[in-house]
This record gives C-alpha cells, structure tokens and sequence, in this order.
C-alpha cells in the first residue's frame, strides 16, 4: 500500500488543481453494479430507496472502499419541474422492463421542429411548464412531487455519506446544449434539423442555456456538493464536424463553465463518444478547475498529451475489460494509466463511463487496489 | 439529372433531393436510373466519410434523403427486389438484454442504401432468433449491435449457438456499437468490430468477395 498523507477530499481537490496527490484517486461510477454485487434485482434497487443506497455503501465497503461515490443511490438528483436534462421516459427494471434488466432511456421525440420558436421565446423552463403533460400525458404535479421528494432523499443520503467520511461525486447533473436538445427530438431529427433550420435550434438554444445553468445551480445549492456532472455524448467529432460544435456546443458549454466555476464548482465533462477532435478547445478554459473525464472510446494517452498540465483526465477502464477482461488485464491496464496518463499528476482512475452491471467485482477491486498501491514509473 | 442530385446528398439537401426526383418520375424517367444515381451518391458521401472529410451526422442526415427518395420510387419499382442487390445478405439485431438501436439503425440504412439485403430482427433478441434467421434465410453474415454490457454475454451466446449448430464455420460476424471494442470482439469470438459504420458495409463486402473467389 502507498502510505496516504492526504484525506479522499484532499486527494481529490489535489488532482482537480494539477497538483501531486499522495496516489492516484479511483472511483469507479457504479450504481447498477452495486445492486447486483448485494444481490439484489435492478427492479428492487429502484423501487426501494432505501435498498438501494444501502447497497452502494456496502459495496463501497465491500471493495475496501475508494475516493469518490459516484452518487449515493441510482436515480438522478432535479427540483421539482425543473429539468436539467430532456425529460426523456426512464424505463424502469421490474416496472416497463424485466425484473433484473438494466434501466434504459426511451429516446424518442419529445417536441416537433415547429416547438423551436416556442422554445426560443419562453427559455427552457417555462416551455416545459407549458409543455410537458402535452408531451407526456402525465401530470406535471406528479412530476414535481416525485422529483422534489428524491431530492430530499438525495440531500439526506448525502449527509449520511459524509458522516461516514464518503464523499459522492455528483452535485447536480445538466446535458449539454447539443445533447439536452438531441434527446428531445432524436439524434436523426435534431441532425435533420442544425442542416436545415439552424437558425431556429440556435435561437432555442441561446433561450435554453441560462435555464440549464440555472437548473443545475439550485441543486446543487441543496445538496452542498460542488461539483455539476455535465452529460455530454452527442456533441463530439464523431458525430459531428467542428463547426457544427463551435455553434452549437462550444459557447455554451463555455458559459456552463464561466457560471458554475465563478460559483466555485467544478465542471466534470462526462465525455462520451470519441471528443479527440474537440479536446484543444478545452484548453480555453479555466486551468486547474474542470475534469475532462472519457468513456473508452476518446484515447487517454493523447489526451494527455493535449491536455496535461491544463486539466484533470478522468477515465477510462472501459466496461468491455471489466466484463469479460481477467483481473491481470486490468491491473496492466491500470498501470498503464498511471504511468502516462497519471505521471506529474492531474489524472483520476475511474471506469470507462458506468462501471457495467455485470463487471466481475475481482476486476473493479483490482482497478481500486492498483491505484492505491502502483506509484507508477515515474 | 445526375449531377444534381448527387449534389443535393453531398450539399445536405434533402428537399433538393426530392424535388429532383419527383420531377423526373413526373417525367417518365427510369425509377431503377435514379435509384442507381442515389446510391452512387450514397458511395460518395462513404468515401467523403472514410476521408475525414464528411462526419456521422453527415451519413445520417443522406441516410434520410435516400430513404425519402427510395419511398418515393418504391411504387414505380416492379418489386422490392429491385431495391436491393441480393449479393450481400446481412442478419443484424440488438442481442439479449439491450435494447437500444440508434447505432443499428443508421448502419441498416446505410446498408440498405448501398443495396444490402438487411433482416433487421430489432432489440433485445435472443441468440436462437439470430441462429433462426440465418438458417431461414441462408445468409452468411451476422451483425451485431450493442451499447451495453449484458449484451456481450449475448452475443458469446449467440456465437456459441452457431458453433452449436454448425453454422459458425460459414458465418461472418462483426458486431458494433459504443461498448464494443477489439478486446470484446477477440472475448466473443467475433470476426471482426468497428464502430464505423462505412468500415462495417466495407467489410460485409470484403468478406463476400473473399468467399467468391477471384
């Protein structure tokens, strides 16, 4: 083991600042996994509350434990009615899926190409107040009452994390601009649309962005977390080309982090999908306060090389090597990051993403103990 | 009409597209010419792709306008059979415990674009249903899309199935899709993974040619 002079919020702040921590953080971002190590079903993780977080703090213990919760629980934290992403139909394991399924997202379209006006004349907020039972057919009230009570709950799993010495990750979540309005019309059509009505998806947008933001504040003013988990995917080079991105993603996701850093929160970019085309624009942005963290798929080694020394890089043990990988490929895997990706610091070891459901819980363990006993080669 | 119409899919013009078309149908001209200049376009915007010049969005976005336009000349064609060229046969579908098609969907329709025969069984299929198919329609190639884990395991499953039932040997299997890589690929016992979807319509074709013979 690597004798440890600082606390898992020290260590974190340290590689967030670019500074040397004592090893290197891990986290890895479970939340289904958890339900399945304590051998519970997806579908009683998510009916029952209080299950659910049980079993991500027994996990937590059960792999000795490591620097940052992903989240306490498996739902997401909104006050009531005030959306941080497109209010797409989560499905439910054992409720619109099989009983142990994962959940899963019922992308579909959830406004016309016609509701852009709409959008760009009331902002984000107001146009789902007018809209969303029409979208739906379900009642906003319901939507506001259960929302605002998995907050509560949220804000007080939080707190007994902290009395426990664990500290969760996620302050508030908001989708980027491209993939809050991506998952609101689908990826064809929203595609179909930035070619031919542009103008009307840049004035939605310009409408939408102070409400995401403002969104994303609030939560995170209750649950006292600073840090916002920005989600993004749809945004990148491999979907689309950079001047689509300098439109269409890049100035908000700058004022994203304008606000949320002058607020003193860390912006974690959630980057699915393969951003290496876009990394050098991370280089405008504030040194040493936002994490950049890949799924897999965006390569590690390069981004180093772009962004080391300006930002943290968080990643990137991907969800195929935890599944069906041997617990030796994910040490060497492991060690490899450190010695790239972590030398001269500002690099967090986490999964690739989530940590899969059905990852084997030696090959989770191995990514947790290499990170606290590997210095690395340099 | 040609050139205009190639124009119209490289320039991300759908209404462009349609205009060409129904002016020409109107015109009396050939449904099978036009389907033909379609899909030379539909090449072009894959080369364009394959370059680094053209992104996903593109072959999405021309994806829709052959669609559009294939609707448009579906009627006028003596059968579907004239949609497509029946030298390469795909079976494609979202295995057991996933049930996402995004990735699918697109591929399919670039296929389909590029005259493949698609058997498109959906999501969250069993691996008999794929072993099924292939038997019933006597293609040689399966294509298999995922985006989370639990549908790796399906696809070894459905791999297995095949070696079980003899049909491995004669069955080319490439899967896709955001949680894929070389590694699962090698782990399943596939033949060969891409996230790339005019890699993917590349490939099918090299592997029919490769079983041809010179």
């Amino acid at each position: 083991m690597i004798p440890e002079s600082m606390s898992r919020q020290e260590r974190f702040e340290a590689v967030v600042a670019l500074e040397m921590p004592d090893r290197v953080p891990v986290m890895p971002l479970m939340t289904a996994f958890a339900a399945r190590c304590q051998g519970l079903t997806q579908g009683e993780a998510w009916r029952d509350l209080d299950k659910g977080f049980k079993a991500m703090l027994d996990t937590f213990d059960d792999l000795g434990g490591f620097d940052k919760l992903y989240k306490p629980n498996l739902y997401w934290p909104m006050i009531g009615g005030r959306l941080c992403s497109a209010p797409a139909r989560n499905l439910i394991p054992g409720r619109d899926l099989p009983e142990d399924a994962l959940n899963q997202i019922d992308e579909r379209e959830l406004f016309t190409r016609d509701d852009y006006d709409k959008l760009a004349a009331l902002g984000w907020n107001a146009f789902w107040d007018e809209h969303y039972e029409k979208m739906s057919g379900r009642s906003i009230d319901r939507l506001v009452s259960t929302q605002n009570r998995l907050l509560n709950q949220y804000v007080k799993e939080v707190e007994a994390c902290h009395n426990q010495g664990i500290f969760p990750l996620f302050g508030a979540y908001v989708d980027s601009s491209i993939m809050a309005f991506s998952m609101c019309r689908s990826l064809t059509q929203f595609t179909l649309d930035l070619y031919e009505v542009p103008k009307k998806v840049k004035a939605a947008m310009d409408a939408s962005c102070d409400d995401l933001i403002q969104n994303a504040l609030d939560v995170t003013a209750l649950t006292k977390i600073p840090l916002v988990f920005i989600v993004l995917e749809r945004g990148s080079g491999f979907y689309y080309r950079l001047d689509i991105f300098e439109q269409f993603e890049w100035p908000y996701l700058q004022r994203y982090v304008d606000a949320f850093v002058s607020e003193g929160l860390t912006p974690w970019f959630h980057f699915d999908t393969d951003w290496g085309l876009n990394l050098p624009y991370l280089k405008q942005l504030p040194k040493g306060k936002c994490v950049c963290d890949l799924d897999g798929t965006t390569d590690m080694f390069k981004a180093k090389e772009i962004l080391g020394g300006h930002m943290c890089i968080s990643g990137d043990v991907p969800a195929s090597l935890l599944t069906l990988g041997t617990a030796e490929e994910v040490r060497d895997y492991c060690q490899r990051l450190i010695d790239v990706v972590g030398k001269g610091g500002g690099f967090f070891l986490t999964t690739g993403c989530e940590c899969p459901v059905d990852a084997k819980f030696e090959n989770v363990k191995m990514m947790i103990e290499v990170a606290k006993t590997y210095e690395g080669k340099s | 009409m040609g050139g205009k119409l190639k124009e119209a899919f490289l320039r991300m013009k759908r209404q462009d597209a349609t205009d060409l078309v129904e002016k020409e149908l109107g015109s009396g001209a050939d449904p099978l010419g036009i389907l033909k200049q379609c899909r030379e376009a539909m090449e072009e915007v894959g080369k364009r792709f394959e370059a680094g010049e053209f992104f996903l969005s593109e072959l999405i976005y021309s994806a829709e306008v052959f669609k559009a336009v294939s609707a448009m000349l579906k009627p006028s064609l003596a059968s579907n059979h004239d949609m497509q060229d029946s030298k390469v046969a795909v079976v494609f579908g979202t295995p057991r415990g996933d049930i996402h098609d995004l990735g699918k969907n697109i591929v399919i329709t670039m296929m389909r674009a590029q005259g493949f025969t698609v058997h498109d069984l959906g999501v969250d299929v069993p691996p008999e249903s794929f072993v099924e198919k292939l038997r019933e329609t006597e293609t040689r190639i399966l294509a298999l899309s995922a985006l989370i884990t639990p549908a790796l395991v399906s696809m070894r499953e459905a791999i297995s199935l095949l070696v079980e039932k003899g049909f491995r040997e004669s069955t080319f299997v490439i899967i896709g899709g955001g949680v894929t890589t070389g590694f699962a690929s090698k782990e399943v016992g596939a033949d060969a993974q891409t996230l790339n979807p005019v890699e993917a319509i590349r490939l099918c074709r090299q592997h029919i040619q490769d079983r041809s013979g010179p």
